[in-house]
């Protein structure tokens, strides 16, 4: 898994690649736990490029997404792959994450 | 001769990748739709994961024994430990309509595994016995075009 922080047009965005699973879930837990803790807001996470993620990945989203609602910050994935929304749809986090096709809709919003 | 395949990983998460490339291997073997091998992948690797975690509660030292079975009956997983039993009673998963972390693992094996079982026979540590049925009731569920 590769994590990038980067900034678009002012808006933080963690673009994440390959695999996220229980061995490097702990990694990203940690990048997006900083900049919640630096309640950023919006937060955009790139899915395009994750071509796994399992429940710990999933959690670690959820803590996050969590974290943020307590001071009114904004958690928002970006295209997300199929057969990864589909593992949002059956856990039912479709309807707690705002989800959008590109940054562009999510920075827009 | 049963086509079958075992693989030994030590208990470390850092080997889940090894795991999710056999199972792809083998669901590929088995003739399976390119999204039931999605499932089955991240079943295996949940079913291992929950090895780690709570059968050997994070010791990387150990090891996971995780066979394959292709057979007429269906694709079937046994994953072995020798770690703290399991108490299936226990393993139930969160509400999918409650939002916290953690819990999703278990929905995610028993929604692509029609069979889940502890076996009782093992003395030391834990044997669960994954199986899908070839077809589930519908012959076309899993087999690839």
């Amino acid at each position: 898994m590769k994590i990038e922080i980067l900034d678009s047009k002012g808006i933080k965005v963690i673009s994440v690649s390959g695999d996220i699973d229980m061995y490097s879930s702990p990694d990203l837990r940690k990048e997006l736990m900083q900049l919640v803790h630096k309640k950023v807001s919006p937060l955009l996470v790139d899915f395009r490029g994750v071509s796994y993620i399992d429940s710990s990945g999933i959690a670690t989203f959820v803590e996050g997404l969590k974290n943020m609602m307590t001071y009114g910050g904004k958690l928002r994935l970006i295209g997300i792959p199929e057969k990864i929304m589909e593992i949002f749809c059956f856990a039912k986090l479709d309807r707690v994450f705002e989800i959008y096709g590109t940054i562009d809709d999510a920075s827009n919003n | 001769m049963k086509d079958s395949a075992t693989i030994i990983i030590p208990s470390d998460p850092k080997y889940l990748s090894v795991i999710r490339s056999v199972t792809t291997t083998m669901g590929g073997l088995f003739g399976m739709h390119d999204s039931v091998i999605d499932d089955v992948k991240l079943a295996v690797d949940e079913a291992c994961a929950n090895v780690i975690k709570h059968a050997y509660r994070g010791d990387t030292r150990q090891k996971i024994v995780v066979k394959f079975k292709l057979t007429k009956k269906g694709f079937e997983v046994i994953i072995e430990d020798n770690g703290i039993k399991a108490e299936p009673e226990l393993i139930t998963g969160r509400s999918l309509d409650e939002v916290r972390p953690g819990g999703l693992g278990i929905h995610f094996i028993k929604r692509t595994f029609d069979l889940f079982h502890f076996d009782e026979k093992k003395k030391k540590g834990n044997r669960l016995r994954l199986i899908r049925y070839r077809g589930g009731g519908n012959e076309d569920r899993d087999l690839g075009q």
